[in-house]
């Protein structure tokens, strides 16, 4: 799993840096052709129909490529950018509520003034930790880390799903939480 | 300005996730657009999503979704980067200058708050609230979750001196009654799930003016 990820990880800030340089038709179609297919089998998991599964994967991979330049890679690594561009269509596609602005939220909440890197990771380097952290992590916590953050269920759908008791869903999503900030010697 | 209390570890992840609702999400973005270090913590758990995404296994695409996303690539734009209106957002934390918000209303002795127009799907309101130096809050509970970022001034209760940027997450286990600092007002803002229980006389008197 680490091997496959890694690689496209690595090609896939190419790629974006590739558009926001010169609207690059290609590497658009690599990233497509990695991307599309997960974030597709993702929110298929997560209870979407294939259709509106694929069609919010083609949207997430457009916006990429309307917001290339805005990538900044010592903010995010390529994969948890394209993450959370999925995510905030996500939360704009389930909103009911005109007034709803969630997505815009996370768009904000940085503050404008210098930027200066608030962390002592940048994104790449951050990654490289994140999957050298979650491949130690046991099975049955990853399990529950993938429910929550990757299909965006409420803790109280991972209980029953796993068919555990809900503080043991969320003890395990704690436990993983504080073990992979301890491995990248963050203070918690 | 020395941030104290954070969210939790699960809160900043829910708020990665995308899976907070958009009440609690506004107050944890609040905290967040104010503490280098929660935004360090949310950017780690977004990387753990983006290294699942990679790991997952993939799905089929239906025949002809890449040529259909290439033909749509000369109509899209580049988007521009997202910018605030610093006048209306009134020196507020950016998440808070997207809503709109009602009049400054008196609630009780010294306090006063003002609705934030924030949908929400599981009964979470959110409003800021005002109080003037040295109000006493009566005791009271919650029937459900109290996240609180204070703005401006600073509060104290039983789990410690809450100041500027600082987070309280409090939950239908906490029962307090705050009392604020002399010095400045404190404002904040909350999102309260299920209503407020009050204690004491005072509490009493006040419990018909809290349908906030």
């Amino acid at each position: 799993m680490r091997d496959n990820g890694d690689a496209a990880a690595n090609d896939a800030a190419q790629w974006i840096r590739a558009i926001a340089a010169r609207a690059d038709r290609a590497a658009f179609a690599a990233l497509f052709q990695f991307y599309a297919p997960r974030i597709k089998a993702v929110l298929m998991r997560a209870g979407a129909t294939a259709e509106a599964a694929e069609d919010l994967a083609q949207e997430t991979l457009l916006a990429v490529w309307r917001k290339a330049r805005l990538y900044d890679p010592r903010r995010a690594g390529a994969s948890a950018w394209i993450f959370t561009i999925a995510r905030n269509l996500r939360i704009d596609r389930l909103r009911q509520d005109q007034r709803a602005k969630l997505a815009a939220i996370y768009d904000t909440m940085e503050p404008e003034t210098p930027e200066r890197p608030d962390d002592i990771f940048d994104g790449s380097e951050r990654d490289g930790r994140v999957r050298a952290a979650l491949a130690e992590l046991p099975e049955e916590q990853v399990r529950v880390v993938q429910l929550s953050f990757v299909e965006g269920r409420a803790h109280g759908d991972i209980a029953k799903l796993l068919n555990l008791p809900l503080g043991t869903v969320k003890s395990r999503l704690r436990l993983a939480m504080n073990r992979l900030r301890n491995l990248l010697g963050e203070p918690t | 300005m020395t941030i104290m209390h954070h969210p939790s570890d699960t809160t900043l992840a829910a708020f990665a996730a995308g899976t907070l609702d958009e009440a609690r999400a506004l107050v944890v973005a609040s905290h967040l657009s104010g503490c280098p270090q929660c935004r360090g913590a949310v950017r780690t758990f977004e990387s753990v999503g983006g290294a699942l995404l990679d790991a997952a296994a993939p799905a089929g695409m239906s025949a002809g979704a890449l040529d259909r996303a290439m033909a749509k690539l000369d109509r899209s734009e580049a988007v521009p980067p997202p910018r605030l209106d610093l006048a209306a957002a009134e020196a507020l934390p950016g998440p808070l200058s997207h809503y709109a918000m009602g009049p400054w209303r008196w609630l009780g002795r010294g306090v006063e708050w003002r609705a934030v127009d924030v949908p929400s799907d599981d009964a979470v309101r959110v409003f800021m609230l005002k109080a003037k130096p040295g109000t006493k809050l009566p005791k009271h509970r919650h029937t459900g979750t109290e996240w609180t970022c204070v703005f401006q001034g600073a509060f104290r209760h039983q789990l410690g001196r809450y100041g500027a940027g600082d987070f309280d997450e409090a939950d239908e286990s906490v029962e307090h009654d705050p009392v604020v600092e002399e010095g400045e007002t404190c404002i904040c803002l909350v999102a309260l799930q299920g209503s407020i229980e009050l204690r004491g006389f005072f509490g009493r008197l006040l419990q018909p003016l809290v349908r906030i």
